[in-house]
């Protein structure tokens, strides 16, 4: 009888993501850099506070972020380390959750999301299928993988960080793989006012990172909602001190 | 308690989370929670979770799935009630 292979598919996508790693992360790079001129600003102050706050040890990462673009993973991607340290390390390229409907634009998307350890998700599905979702980003945080989430459960429609529709699933996460890290990361671009799907030409972006450890006393659901409400009330925060640093009245 | 209370307690939960306050004083059994009152899907948990502080009972996932409109709550809440 045979050794059955838990999550073969899961696998080879990690394996060839990271074969492929200095390709995808090339091209994309190269296609905000050059083909739309984005820019972050302090960029090398980033990734020096992300090795210090996150990259320099291994275990499981969850990176929690805002939401505002569709390619909001990508570019803090880009901003978090350059290509070679992705591709040197396996678990610091991280895993993304974006949805379904937006992958299948284009073929191509769908081939970059695959290589680019993309986990396509039905947006408001069944219970069932946000089950197998979490499911998979814990097998991959208990294998000490990195992940990318967005705690508000899609882009913001208001344009600020948006509490009403936080999902829980963030903390369910925490609950299931305790050794998780999680790494805050408020990424906003300059000229950004509300949700779109690209940010525009020429945006140049300001990112913030915070470390926490995100706790409660309280199991089950009511803990994971303890967990989540933390990390958001974070990023609300880090967006309120953008704007007072920005200059502008909120 | 009977259905006419549950109602009400009820109907004085959902209403932060409604965005629909209108349809949600003539709610019916059949009034659905998510699409006719305008409650945000994610924040029925919220509302599952003050079901249960304020009536006294614990509910499962199973049963939370399964609330769909505010008789599915009311009827819930009554069962679980009466045998707690």
């Amino acid at each position: 009888m045979g050794v059955r292979i838990d999550r073969p598919g899961l696998r080879v996508q990690e394996l060839l993501s990271q074969a492929l790693s200095p390709l995808t992360y090339g091209a994309l790079a190269a296609w905000m850099r050059f083909g739309r001129r984005y820019r972050i600003e302090e960029l090398r102050r980033v990734r020096t506070e992300f090795m210090a706050q996150a990259g320099n040890r291994r275990g499981p990462l969850l990176i929690c972020a805002n939401h505002l673009t569709l390619i909001d993973s990508l570019v803090i991607q880009w901003a978090l380390a350059p290509w070679w340290r992705f591709a040197r390390r396996r678990d610091a390229f991280a895993w993304n959750l974006p949805d379904r409907r937006n992958l299948a634009t284009f073929w191509w998307w769908r081939v970059l999301g695959y290589f680019g350890k993309c986990i396509p998700v039905v947006r408001r599905g069944t219970a069932e299928q946000a089950r197998q979702t979490l499911d998979k980003v814990i097998w991959l945080l208990a294998r000490g993988q990195s992940v990318v989430i967005f705690p508000e459960g899609g882009r913001s429609r208001v344009g600020r960080v948006d509490r009403e529709g936080v999902t829980y699933g963030v903390g369910q996460i925490l609950q299931a793989v305790p050794a998780t890290r999680v790494l805050c990361v408020f990424l906003r671009g300059r000229g950004q006012k509300v949700y779109s799907d690209y940010p525009a030409p020429g945006e140049r972006f300001v990112v913030s990172l915070h470390g926490m450890v995100p706790s409660t006393v309280s199991a089950g659901i009511r803990g994971a909602r303890d967990l989540a409400t933390q990390i958001v009330e974070r990023l609300s925060e880090m967006e309120t001190r953008y704007f007072e640093d920005a200059g502008v009245d909120r | 308690m009977d259905r006419a209370a549950a109602l009400e307690k009820v109907t004085a939960i959902i209403k932060p989370f409604a965005k629909n306050v209108e349809a949600l004083k003539t709610a019916t059994d059949a009034t659905r929670i998510i699409e006719d009152l305008g409650v945000n899907s994610a924040r029925l948990v919220d509302i599952v979770l003050e079901f249960e502080d304020q009536f006294g009972i614990s509910i499962d996932d199973e049963a939370a799935d399964k609330v769909r409109t505010v008789g599915d709550a009311v009827q819930m809440i009554v069962l679980k009630t009466a045998t707690a």
